[in-house]
């Protein structure tokens, strides 16, 4: 267990490492410098300002001597200050973490929690309308992009409810009603896939699982359905089901772009994009190395329900 | 039954909604992009500039919305006969946010501040112009300049004055601006929102009306159409033409629309063949029709337009002065033949990614490609795309320019040898000469008859055909009184407006 534990962390240590080189350099091979964007197209500036604007921020240092500067403060905690605004990354960070971790539960709750009753409907009900009703739905569900599935709901929604407040955010801690309200569409656009993706993973698995001896048994010593379905099948059912929450967890945390862009949410895929945009380099850097820990603790927290769900696992 | 149940649910959320914003009466705004920083020396981007211009901040003069010079934190002013010096008298009992009062010190302190070499503004090349500026009394200011300066009072209107113990310091602005103007700055939740109140001590009695503006940063086009037709915002600012039409004849939606400063152009490089020759500049504007320009990519909202915006009516000539402004594809290929290149002329066009660019680079290209060209279009990221213009790496490209009050702003950096923009390389010592007398010159008569010989040269030979001002437009909740989009883009009328 505390090897298991050990080998994860030194993983994530070497990511970390590698991630923080790999993005250095990739975000500076982009073109286009960073005083170029934030001054715009057709501003009026001597190549003197420039210069001095470049030194300002300390772009004028060899690569070599930033990554290091960089890298050395990081190690401290210290992920250095927004380009231009002076605000502390890890301030930035925080604030668009809180959105992005709120559409990420509701995401997972609605479309993980529904995709297992679904799923197993579908293989109960196996080859039966109920069954093709869903898998269609479900192929629907997997295709329909989520940025027209997010438009086309605020524009039913402005339709049926006028008035509605559904665009923007505002922290559950302050106005709890408001922030439901607002998050019920990006949530359920986001839902909508995973719920399309994970019930057909149930399905198979859960097809897999109960055409298996055991079931067989369970059935034969007089277990009611549900039993033999929820507490015998789906057990065994749920490793590839766990992967995959694991996987979409990680994609989820590293921001939305499409539905946060579509729902005025400011989350962390803004937050990346906008600073990839205007090339502001510390906040690029802090923010894809907090995306990347987050997606390697996910997947250690995965290797850790495997154990809980699957004694075979332990040994 | 679950239907009404959830329909009542959010029918109570949204009262809610409603009763806080009635007795809170701050303006809800939908803007497309946040900007990089609210230091007005710093950062001159439109996202801040709509922001902070006449709403935080103000300077000693303003452009009103006909574009015409008025008073600002300096009440009136006096100009030496040489021209050589400017005398500011200030506006007394003006408070900055923090309850300073704004005296000549401060302006002093922002004039440096821009100058410095620390604080690196973009802004000095604006006042270029200035020698030194002094703090005669508490309410006077002079500014000494190397030259006369016919472009100061319009250029000082974007000169913020901040507080003088800003001098020195890089960083505090940025995050919390301290200005004088009708709001102040409150709140910045960053791809969130800027929210800013009332200043109660505005030095103009009775304004502003709004209890404050709330900034929403709303990236996507249709969510904020969406945003303004279901009340959650009351004004979107500067809008194109097609999202207009869009919106027009909604319930509870209304336009005002003006005529642009800002104007699409295409820039050609005059430091290399083939745009090198004037010819082959003169073929590209026989060869652009722009009224089918209008027409196809503006939704027909907007003219066709010479080096000056028809918006500065004093200034601008009219287009039909323009013999090349007469579409005739013959002409150009004639020209082509006499300029002596090999034709089709291969050339590629890097095109700025917005939407309405990218449409009228494609009708450009299919007229260029019908008069004896063969234009490659190159759509890049705007980052690329600004590195590129600025280095002069293109032979030709599709943008939008910010126009400016004064035809001295545009035309000098612009098109003078060396100019700070004269990305083209162009050079002409007639232009040259001409921009440099109408800059210095205090004659009215005098400096206009000089720009409409510098607008005749540059219609057709010049390194830009100047192709269209668009109709700007802001759409707003017909409930919005007081508010009028400005030519320049500000948005310093929300002082005015209520709600």
């Amino acid at each position: 267990m505390n090897r298991v534990l050990l080998a994860r962390l030194i993983d994530l240590v070497i990511v970390l490492f590698g991630v923080s080189i790999i993005v250095f350099l990739m975000i500076r091979m982009i073109p286009g410098d960073a005083v170029a964007i934030m001054l715009g197209a057709n501003t009026e500036i001597t190549p003197e300002r420039m210069a001095e604007l470049n030194r300002r921020v300390g772009l004028d240092r060899p690569i070599i001597e930033q990554y290091l500067l960089w890298a050395g403060s990081a190690l401290r905690g210290d992920f250095g200050t927004s380009l231009w605004t002076g605000r502390p990354v890890s301030t930035e960070i925080l604030l668009h973490l809180w959105p992005t971790l709120e559409l990420t539960f509701l995401a997972l709750l609605a479309g993980a929690v529904l995709a297992v009753p679904v799923g197993c409907l579908m293989a109960q009900t196996r080859g039966g309308a109920a069954d093709v009703a869903m898998r269609v739905s479900a192929i629907a569900g997997l295709t329909i992009p989520s940025f027209w599935l997010g438009i086309v709901l605020i524009l039913l929604l402005s339709a049926w409810a006028p008035g509605f407040a559904s665009l923007g955010y505002v922290p559950f801690s302050e106005d709890p009603v408001g922030n439901l309200q607002r998050m019920m569409l990006p949530a359920f656009a986001l839902a909508l896939p995973i719920l399309a993706n994970l019930s057909r993973l149930v399905r198979s698995a859960m097809l897999d699982a109960l055409g298996q001896d055991y079931v067989r048994t369970a059935r034969a010593k007089g277990l009611p359905e549900r039993r033999v379905v929820y507490k015998h099948a789906l057990r065994n059912a749920l490793i590839p089901f766990l992967t995959s929450v694991g996987i979409m967890t990680g994609y989820l945390l590293g921001g939305a772009i499409v539905v946060e862009q579509v729902f005025a949410i400011p989350g962390l895929g803004r937050l990346i994009l906008g600073a990839i945009a205007e090339r502001n380099y510390p906040l690029i850097q802090a923010t894809i190395l907090v995306v990347t820990a987050g997606f390697v603790f996910v997947n250690f927290l995965v290797d850790f329900l495997y154990i809980v769900v699957d004694p075979r696992v332990r040994a | 039954m679950v239907r009404s149940a959830l329909r009542s649910a959010i029918g109570a959320g949204f009262m809610v909604a409603a009763m806080a914003s009635a007795s809170a009466q701050v303006l809800e705004i939908g803007a497309d992009n946040g900007p990089t920083g609210l230091d007005p020396h710093l950062i001159t981007a439109f996202p801040s500039f709509m922001v902070v211009n006449g709403n935080i901040y103000e300077g000693l003069t303003a452009i009103d919305k006909d574009l015409k010079i008025v008073p600002g934190l300096a009440e009136s002013w006096t100009t030496a006969p040489d021209g050589k010096a400017y005398t500011f008298k200030l506006r007394q009992g003006v408070k900055f946010h923090d309850g300073s009062p704004m005296e000549a010190k401060d302006v002093v302190g922002s004039i440096n501040r821009i100058l410095s070499k620390d604080i690196a503004s973009p802004l000095a090349s604006r006042l270029s112009a200035v020698e030194s500026a002094n703090a005669v009394d508490a309410t006077t200011v002079e500014l000494k300049l190397k030259e006369p300066s016919a472009a100061l009072l319009s250029s000082l209107a974007t000169i913020a004055i901040v507080p003088r113990s800003m001098e020195a310091n890089k960083d505090a602005l940025q995050k919390a601006p301290v200005g004088t103007g009708p709001f102040k700055f409150q709140e910045w939740q960053p791809n969130g929102f800027i929210l800013l109140t009332k200043n109660e001590a505005y030095w103009d009695k009775g304004m502003p009306k709004l209890a404050g503006l709330k900034f929403n940063i709303v990236p996507e086009s249709a969510t904020r159409q969406v945003g303004l037709t279901n009340g959650q915002y009351a004004l979107l600012p500067n809008i194109d033409a097609a999202t207009a039409l869009q919106l027009k004849g909604k319930p509870n939606v209304k336009l005002s629309e003006t005529m642009d400063l800002a104007y699409t152009l295409i820039g050609m490089n005059v430091s290399k063949p083939p745009f090198d020759n004037p010819k082959v500049r003169e073929a590209v504007n026989y060869a652009i029709n722009r009224q089918e320009i209008v027409d196809a990519a503006l939704f027909g909202a907007g003219v066709p337009g010479g080096p000056l915006s028809p918006a500065l009516k004093s200034w601008a000539l009219d287009v039909s002065k323009f013999a090349c402004y007469k579409p005739d594809p013959a002409k150009a290929q004639a020209l082509l033949k006499e300029a002596g290149v090999a034709t089709p002329v291969t050339v590629t066009m890097k095109v700025l990614p917005r939407q309405d660019i990218k449409d009228i680079a494609q009708v450009v290209q299919e007229q260029l490609n019908k008069a004896g060209f063969k234009v490659e279009l190159v759509n890049q990221e705007q980052g690329q795309f600004i590195q590129d213009w600025r280095n002069s790496n293109f032979d030709l490209f599709a943008s939008i320019n910010a126009g400016q009050p004064d035809p001295d702003d545009y035309f000098y950096r612009t098109f003078r040898t060396g100019g700070s923009t004269n990305v083209f390389k162009y050079s002409d010592q007639e232009i040259d000469g001409l921009l440099d007398q109408a800059r210095t010159q205090q004659d009215q008569a005098a400096r206009k008859a000089a720009y409409d010989k510098v607008q005749q040269k540059l219609a057709c030979s010049g390194p830009v055909a100047h192709l269209t001002y668009g109709t700007l437009f802001s759409a707003m909740n017909s409930k919005l009184q007081g508010f009028e989009t400005m030519p320049n883009r500000s948005l310093l009328m929300l002082r005015n407006a209520s709600y």
